[in-house]
């Protein structure tokens, strides 16, 4: 009988301790697939933490980033998210993610800029995972049968004359450009803001700067562009864009450092750094997706220390190097010998963007945000309104949600 | 003689009790189902509930309703959206229905073949429309430029009256086939002595239709209009695969714009604010039809 209660207590404990290894991390991978460098990390993850298991659910970008809230909201968060970095300010300010700690050394090694997109009360929401800088991608083989030669354009103006000759004198249009109801149609558009100088919002005060005239002549550009831009640019997104590249059906557009390996290899193809607009330089929106951890799944330690792992060294490198993407961290002073972009001319067109590029605004409601920036391009794409009215409509609406 | 009286009072009782034990669980079922919902979004209709937690704001989210000019557009474009493509669906399940309902042969077959737009699901149909409508790979346009209609690429749900009406016609093309099987079920039930009586006193084929098909399928019709008239107002698949309310809202309808703004942008008190709106107006709505049906009716009758 004495030893029934040692018994008792030691069962007990095998039985807590059991609880406490057998854990299962919820991530939620935005982008509809695993990438191998995710899995691969994860797995080592599993390996290195006996009892833990990872379940990755990768949901398409459309609806993710409402299914991460959705369940945070509903008091079922999932461990972990990589999601856009623009949730981050809305999810720290309802209190459903959990800050993220780095030090001095980790921070010094991200590229200029990065850790900007997830900051927000001087302090740091999200793990950066993903890094993108934008560029023209140009179809030589349609810009020649133009009576043109494929150099880069410098300013808008050469760019419009080069989209116009290929519009006037073959059966592809000039440009693709994205106009549709989704969130890369505000980033295509600031891409061309940030190529002429203008801002948003202001990076200390946060005061709303879009009724500029930079805005203007930049909302007024897209409204040339679209005559000799691809039909209906408002039922087209980024993405959907690279068909018609494929199908030789339009001569220029702008994408992300993956582009290239999406595009037909028989194109003959050239990246060049998006043209300088008249109040500016050639610029880029910089983005960041990130991985944020929720608070309430009850694991935040472990999920904060997968989503460290994911993030840096090795891991990161892989999935940059290997999914493409503009370096995120400056792998020279993390001891790399010869990261992948350097001495490259096409990573040079996308890593000399990162110091010359903007933000993706960082807003409470970024779905308001998105709407509001879509309104305005629809509506010169449209010719529903005039440049003046949409600009000081949308910053006043833009004042109303920041 | 009291003896009989409180028996039967009490066997009245019991009855009464028995029929309540009865319904109870159908009573049961709705409170759960359709009551306790319907108070819990007219309570947060009166907060700002958001994805942070919720505070009492009293009527601001419906004054900011009726100060709003953008949603009484959306509540004109809903009911301009809701009349024709019920219009269209009871004109077009009319004819179908008549067509169906002719004595030829094979019809078993036709009236099969009608069915798959209502059969197969719906996001399926949407996106098979989303590539109809496709200007650069759809048929559609394809089509348009080998007549020589459209010289190059045309973009059905890159403008805002071509992206409404396309969106109509798959509306349409969904809803169809169930109102031409309710007609073609009535049309079904129409005594045959009445076709012949009237055929045999010389009665031309389309003044039977008016004069015997039309009144004794009129119930049907007008039950029909009433059911496809809500689930049009409410219709949403359609609109979120086709276009997602753009471009500029010109397909934002009222059902559309609640999904927007209580689960797309997490604001579940303005959003259950427009809810308890739509409720308000389809049964507004339901009120003033039925109100003019029974008029109608009444008319009808006394001639």
């Amino acid at each position: 009988m004495k030893y029934i209660k040692p018994l008792l207590l030691a069962a007990a404990a095998l039985a807590a301790s059991g609880t406490t290894q057998a854990q299962e991390l919820h991530f939620i991978m935005c982008g509809g697939e695993i990438r191998p460098a995710d899995q691969r990390a994860a797995d080592e993850f599993v390996a290195e933490n006996p009892g833990v298991t990872v379940n990755i659910d990768a949901v398409p970008w459309g609806t993710c980033q409402d299914k991460s809230l959705t369940l945070a909201a509903a008091g079922d968060p999932p461990s972990l998210s990589y999601m856009g970095s623009r949730t981050l300010k809305q999810l720290s300010k309802n209190n459903l993610i959990v800050p993220v700690t780095l030090s001095e050394e980790e921070r010094a090694i991200y590229q200029p800029g990065v850790l900007a997109t997830v900051s927000d009360g001087g302090q740091l929401w999200g793990y950066p995972h993903a890094f993108s800088t934008k560029a023209l991608y140009m179809n030589c083989g349609l810009i020649k049968e133009a009576g043109k030669s494929c150099d880069a354009p410098q300013t808008w103006d050469d760019l419009y004359n080069l989209a116009k000759a290929v519009n006037d004198n073959t059966e592809a249009a000039g440009i693709g450009l994205a106009g549709k109801d989704f969130d890369n149609t505000m980033h295509q558009f600031l891409n061309y803001l940030y190529s002429n100088g203008g801002k948003v919002l202001d990076s200390e005060s946060g005061d709303v700067l879009l009724d500029s005239p930079e805005t203007l002549e930049t909302l007024k550009f897209y409204g040339k562009l679209a005559e000799v831009a691809q039909e209906g640019p408002t039922a087209w997104e980024r993405d959907e864009l690279k068909n018609l590249f494929n199908d030789g059906a339009i001569a220029m557009y702008i994408n992300g450092p993956w582009g290239r390996g999406q595009h037909n290899e028989d194109i003959d193809q050239i990246t060049v750094p998006i043209p300088a607009g008249p109040s500016g330089e050639q610029g880029t929106i910089l983005i960041t997706d990130s991985i944020a951890v929720f608070k309430g799944s009850g694991h935040e330690e472990l999920a904060a220390k997968l989503a460290k792992k994911l993030a840096s060294g090795a891991s990161q490198y892989d999935l940059d190097e290997s999914w493409g993407l503009t370096p995120i961290l400056q792998y020279e002073k993390a001891g790399v010998e010869k990261p992948y972009y350097v001495g490259d001319s096409f990573w040079e067109v996308y890593t000399a963007g990162i110091s010359k590029g903007g933000p993706e605004p960082l807003v409470t409601d970024f779905k308001s945000l998105q709407s509001v920036f879509t309104n305005m391009i629809q509506g010169i794409l449209l010719d529903d309104d005039t440049a003046e009215n949409l600009v000081s409509i949308a910053a006043e609406e833009l004042a109303e949600i920041k | 003689m009291a003896k009989t009286a409180i028996s039967q009072q009490k066997s009245a009782l019991s009855e009464t009790a028995f029929a309540w034990l009865l319904i109870a669980p159908a009573m049961l079922f709705i409170l759960v189902i359709v009551a306790w919902p319907l108070l819990e979004t007219i309570r947060l209709s009166f907060t700002d509930a958001n994805l942070g937690g919720e505070s009492y704001v009293g009527t601001k989210n419906y004054e900011d309703l009726l100060s709003s000019r953008k949603f009484s557009q959306t509540v004109s474009r809903t009911f301009y959206w809701m009349f024709f493509s019920v219009m269209l669906k009871l004109i077009l399940g009319l004819i179908g229905a008549c067509l169906l309902n002719a004595n030829v042969k094979g019809k078993g077959l036709f009236r099969v073949l009608v069915m798959p737009p209502w059969v197969i699901p719906v996001a399926i149909g949407c996106i098979g429309w989303l590539w109809l409508y496709n200007g650069h790979f759809g048929i559609l346009a394809g089509i348009g430029q080998r007549l020589g209609i459209l010289d190059g690429p045309f973009e059905f749900l890159a403008y805002k009256n071509s992206a409404f009406w396309s969106a109509i016609v798959t509306d349409v093309w969904v809803g169809t086939p169930m109102v031409t099987l309710f007609f073609l079920a009535a049309m079904q039930g129409v005594p045959v002595d009445l076709y012949e009586a009237a055929y045999i006193d010389g009665a031309s084929r389309w003044y039977r239709f008016r004069r015997i098909t039309i009144p004794q399928i009129f119930p049907v019709i007008v039950s029909m209009m009433l059911l496809s008239a809500i689930w049009t107002f409410n219709s949403f698949e359609v609109i979120w695969i086709l276009t997602e309310g753009g471009p500029r809202s010109a397909t934002t309808t009222l059902i559309v714009d609640t999904y927007k703004t209580a689960i797309a942008n997490f604001k579940f008190g303005k959003g259950a604010a427009r809810a308890v709106v739509i409720v308000v107006l389809l049964s507004l709505f339901s009120l003033f039809y039925l109100l003019v049906l029974g008029w109608l009716n009444k008319r009808m009758g006394s001639k």
